[in-house]
């Protein structure tokens, strides 16, 4: 092959290696052992499967490979890293081959008006961001903004998809710093092309602080809400007034025209034991929620107690948590220093993180699991970047930088798609990053 | 009797055995004859003795010719001394062994004579005199008539002693041996088996000695006196040969930069070489040596130096790890941008969630903590010297001192309630009505509509003219957030104690009714409610700046214009604890944490410092002072430096303002 020749200059050591893959017929290479020069890293080797695809296929377009060798993602040369794992080089090496996770095109930024706080894109069909100007937005992609949702009197803190799976209707949440919970509808399939404003169904008042964060059950029937006051809020989000919830009524008049009526809810329970601010919520399964604060824990509770089941103290104020990775049950958080950390409950006696991902050099202010790789999960920090991890490797996998200022807010979007926001009021979106 | 007496006279000395043979021998035949005269002869004979004795003294004059020097030395002249005139006497003839026996036999009185080496004559010892000798010989008197076993005679007169001297019976004691004594004996003895007593071992001399060995390391010279061994000589390497290796001998450069060296550091000899040992030259130095030894000896004995061995680092207090205390802030992570001038103060809500700041660009400021977002700002249109957050969560208003007023904002925090109250509060159509009529002269409260605030005035009376007068230099909240106290440049008066010196700051003591005010020298302890002086520290510092007080109310720190910060412990005395010079420049102020033991100071220099200073609940253990970390990150503007610091109230961190118009948020 050419590279080999061209590399054989370097008068380096050789290895037989064999590549593998799972990838689909176009990516597959004849699994036939060659001899590759040892100094090679994952550039190299990227290009050599390439060379080997063209040489099938010369229509292929070039494409960036991962390699995986017994399970870890090579990130220095081979040598090295066989080096380093105590891995012989006399036997013929298998290095299996995926595609690299990577946004390989960037969307042109959707601007808002101000900070961009909070961003979900756990719809396929759209993407709601909650913004410092107390509007949230719902864009159906990349600088098409088709509801604006109207109501709060402070900056949204954190937005919550509740349900999108009906046919033409779906229902969010947002908070904001004015204590306030809000709930709206709106048909997600109309598109105009001026953006619709609607108002909230359902108002939620209870917390005596800033609402920080939101996490929504998975069957869509309740939210939960953690907020400055130190507790978190459960609250139902069904429309229907069965248990009497609703404290008024109330006709507003805008406009000279009379707005669908607006309702008044009440929080269900409160859950009290955080002694700060409760900075991140997530409801992953059907009764346990997380939390994350700045009293320094990251608490598991169950719903239908109300009391907290296991604490984990990692000694810095959190920001961020997200529960994901193999059977959800690995705990994502980070907080006011730049490490991510990734904790596994299951492991027994201890409370040490078993990743820690220290790319980043600020606060992190987001962290999110994907949809469906147990592997992949992202981070975005004041740094202004938004990094992909992979847990096979302690390197990012990629780095998405953007953004001009801080990012506050990151999700994963379509399960190939990243969207954040931050300072540089705009919403970003890195597309086309496979995943299997 | 004889044979006693023979047995008796074995040991006399040879001059008595000479004449004891004389009459050993002339006893065996003279043994009748004695015995025959016994009788007879005892009364005629002390009579002759008496006149023989007188005959021979005036006879024969003691006479000595040959001086003190032994016999033996005229044993081969002919002669045996000299006579008075220098003669030398003749020895008289001696007479054969036969002669002599024959003598003997013929003479019955033969035995009586005995031959005196020294005169060289025979005497003839008198009857008398053979008796004397006999009787000394026996151990009795010499003379017969003295009675040894006179009657003895008692002078002392007994008649009238009717009582003996001491009629005590003898006592027991001495008559068995003593008890105490065998107990002291056996006491010894096990002393000395137990070694605890040490006979002196009899010296050992060691056997071999180091002939070569160093004098200065004997044991024995180092016991006594102080001995100063001398300096030992550097010894002689290869540059001091005659014949030098090349590398050692310097090149005409290295020569010439010695010239530019100072004296002291040049080096002494510089290796020159020589083709010969013949070609050495005398050392040219040794006049000016010898003289500088002499001098040496003169001027400068030599002196034991007392020289300790004491490793620097065992001098440095032994203080904890800074990784055991944490967390502390260390790293600077947000910046909060907006303000245009130098930022003069910062506060913190009691939550954390909001921090507000006071900038020179006449602004307040009120940004969120988390993401540094400005929320609000307030134009006020002069500079903004301090700003202060109440301390009580459902009271979120804000007082910032602007000038000589001191405005109190209502920052719109908190729920309708709250914030229904704040309004209520800040709405004053008239003069409050529990503010005396002397207080209202200091200080007018007047309804500000633009901000939507009160303004508190303050006033000094000057005749009867109000004018407005300097800044204020302090303001501080009650814990209870109900009291409010600025201290202005002339504000004394209003003081129910008399201060001597400007106030410069002012602190409420957490817990008690207790104020802290400092002037620049001192600070004082006053109690609110006997509205007395309690007590006065004294700072021993130039000027002060500003002061905090731990949560816990007993210890204070206190941060001066020098640099210079002091650690007062309360209960320990008025004078500082500990005084720490951490900053070049002024220290514009200091903080505590409400929670952790930590606290900060700040300084011009665009450092913030942070320590640990731990306080314990047992009164015996003085606090513990460990400085942490210096902060850095900010820039100098205009020579001010970082303008004032605070930690966050529930977190490690701190904020800082700095004069180059940004805040910075350090965490752990």
């Amino acid at each position: 092959m050419e590279i080999e020749r061209e590399t054989n200059e370097g008068n380096s050591r050789r290895i037989q290696v064999r590549f593998i893959t799972k990838l689909k017929s176009p990516y597959k290479v004849p699994t036939t052992a060659i001899a590759i020069p040892s100094d090679l890293s994952r550039l190299g080797l990227s290009s050599i499967v390439n060379k080997l695809l063209q040489a099938v296929d010369s229509e292929l377009k070039t494409e960036p490979f991962d390699f995986l060798i017994d399970g870890e993602l090579v990130r220095m040369s081979l040598e090295q890293f066989l080096l380093v794992k105590g891995i012989s080089a006399e036997k013929i090496l298998e290095i299996e081959y995926i595609r690299a996770v990577a946004p390989r095109k960037e969307e042109e930024p959707s601007p808002h008006d101000d900070w961009v706080s909070a961003v979900d894109g756990s719809s396929p069909r759209f993407i709601l961001t909650g913004c410092y100007d107390s509007l949230g937005r719902i864009w159906k992609q990349a600088g098409w903004c088709t509801h604006i949702l109207e109501g709060h009197s402070g900056a949204i803190s954190s937005v919550r998809i509740i349900n999108s799976e009906g046919a033409g209707s779906a229902t969010v949440a947002t908070a904001s710093k004015d204590r306030t919970l809000r709930l709206w509808k709106f048909d997600a399939e109309d598109s105009t092309d001026h953006p619709a404003r609607i108002r909230a169904f359902k108002i939620l008042r209870g917390h005596n602080a800033s609402v920080h964060s939101i996490a929504a059950k998975t069957s869509g029937d309740m939210i939960c809400s953690g907020s400055w006051d130190c507790t978190i809020n459960l609250w139902r989000t069904n429309d229907t007034d069965t248990n009497g919830e609703a404290v008024s009524i109330k006709k507003r008049k805008v406009n000279n025209k009379i707005e669908e009526s607006q309702s008044e809810g009440e929080a269900v329970s409160t859950l009290v034991g955080h002694t700060q601010c409760v900075s991140s919520v997530v409801w992953p399964q059907h009764d346990t929620i997380y939390s994350a604060s700045w009293d320094h824990s990251v608490r598991k509770w169950d719903v239908e107690t109300g009391k907290d089941l296991s604490d984990i103290f990692c000694g810095k104020a959190l920001n961020c948590i997200d529960i994901g990775g193999e059977g959800l049950a690995l705990i994502a958080a980070g907080g006011s220093d730049p490490v991510l950390r990734i904790w596994d409950p299951r492991k027994p006696g201890t409370s040490a993180p078993v990743f820690q991902f220290s790319s980043h050099i600020s606060w992190i202010s987001a962290c999110k699991w994907h949809n469906t790789s147990p592997l992949h999960l992202l981070s975005s920090s004041y740094d202004g970047k938004v990094m992909l991890w992979d847990l096979r490797t302690a390197w990012p996998v990629s780095i998405i930088d953007t953004h001009k200022d801080k990012v506050l807010c990151a999700d994963w979007w379509k399960g190939d798609c990243v969207v954040s926001g931050g300072v540089d009021a705009q919403l970003r979106i890195s597309s086309d990053i496979s995943i299997q | 009797m004889s044979h006693q007496e023979s047995q008796k006279l074995d040991n006399v000395n040879p001059l008595e055995t000479r004449v004891e043979d004389v009459i050993e021998r002339g006893d065996n035949d003279f043994l009748d004859d004695n015995h025959d005269q016994d009788e007879h002869s005892e009364s005629s004979q002390s009579h002759q003795a008496v006149d023989e004795s007188d005959s021979s003294e005036d006879e024969v004059a003691p006479r000595n010719t040959i001086g003190d020097v032994p016999l033996e030395w005229y044993k081969d002249e002919k002669h045996i001394g000299y006579d008075i005139a220098g003669r030398k006497i003749t020895k008289k003839e001696r007479q054969d062994k036969l002669d002599s026996f024959l003598a003997s036999a013929d003479d019955s009185k033969n035995w009586r004579k005995i031959y005196d080496e020294y005169n060289d004559e025979e005497v003839e010892l008198t009857k008398e005199e053979i008796k004397h000798i006999r009787r000394l010989l026996k151990g009795k008197a010499p003379h017969a008539e003295f009675d040894p076993y006179a009657p003895y005679v008692d002078w002392f007169k007994w008649d009238d002693a009717k009582h003996p001297l001491s009629n005590a019976p003898e006592p027991k004691r001495r008559f068995i041996p003593s008890k105490w004594e065998s107990k002291k004996v056996v006491e010894y003895v096990r002393a000395i088996r137990k070694g605890l007593i040490k006979f002196d071992q009899p010296k050992e001399e060691p056997r071999f000695y180091r002939l070569w060995g160093d004098d200065s390391s004997s044991a024995d010279r180092t016991k006594h006196l102080a001995y100063i061994p001398p300096p030992k000589p550097k010894l002689p390497g290869h540059e001091e040969s005659y014949n030098p290796s090349l590398e050692y001998i310097p090149t005409q450069e290295e020569i010439n930069s010695y010239q530019l060296m100072y004296e002291e550091d040049r080096p002494k000899f510089i290796p020159k070489k020589f083709t010969s040992f013949r070609s050495i030259p005398a050392y040219e130095n040794a006049i000016k040596d010898s003289f500088e030894r002499c001098l040496d000896l003169y001027l400068c004995p030599r002196v034991r130096k007392k020289r300790i061995n004491i490793d620097p680092e065992s001098l440095k207090p032994k203080l904890p790890s800074r990784k055991d205390l944490r967390p502390y802030p260390s790293t600077c992570y947000l910046e909060y941008r907006g303000h245009e001038g130098a930022v003069l103060s910062i506060s913190v809500e009691p939550s954390g969630q909001w921090i507000a700041s006071g900038s020179k660009d006449g602004t307040v400021r009120i940004w969120e903590v988390e993401t540094g977002r400005c929320l609000r700002v307030w134009e006020i249109g002069e500079a903004v010297q301090l700003v202060a957050w109440n301390p009580l969560p459902e009271l979120p208003v804000l007082a910032a001192s602007v000038g000589a007023d001191v405005l109190i904002l209502n920052t719109g925090f908190g729920n309708e309630e709250e914030q229904k109250r704040v309004k209520e509060l800040l709405h004053i159509g008239t003069p409050t009505s529990d503010d005396s009529d002397d207080m209202s002269s200091f200080l007018s409260w007047i309804q500000d509509e633009k901000y939507d605030c009160i303004r508190l005035r303050h006033y000094r009376v000057l005749g009867s003219v109000p004018s407005s007068l300097g800044t204020v230099s302090s303001i501080e909240w009650h814990r209870k957030g109900d009291y409010l106290s600025t201290l202005s440049k002339r504000l004394t008066q209003r003081f129910p104690f008399k201060l001597h010196g400007l106030p410069v700051s002012s602190v409420f003591h957490p817990t008690r009714s207790i104020f802290f005010v400092a002037t620049k020298k001192n600070v004082r302890v006053y109690d609110l409610l006997k509205q007395k002086l309690i007590k006065k520290l004294e700072t021993q510092l130039r000027e002060v700046s500003s002061i905090a007080v731990h949560p816990a109310g007993d210890n204070l720190i206190v941060g001066s214009k020098e640099g210079k910060l002091c650690w007062f412990d309360m209960d320990l005395s008025s004078k500082p604890y500990k005084t720490l010079k951490c900053h070049p420049k002024d220290i514009t102020k200091v903080a505590f944490h409400r929670s952790y033991p930590l606290f900060a100071s700040c300084s011009d220099d665009c450092t913030a410092c942070i320590f640990h200073g731990m306080v314990y609940a047992d009164l015996n253990q003085n606090p513990l002072i460990v400085p942490l970390e210096i902060l850095r990150g900010h820039t100098s503007y205009d020579g001010r430096g970082v303008m004032d610091c605070k930690f966050h109230p529930r977190q490690p961190w701190l904020f800082t303002a700095g004069a180059d118009s940004s805040i910075k948020l350090y965490c752990h």
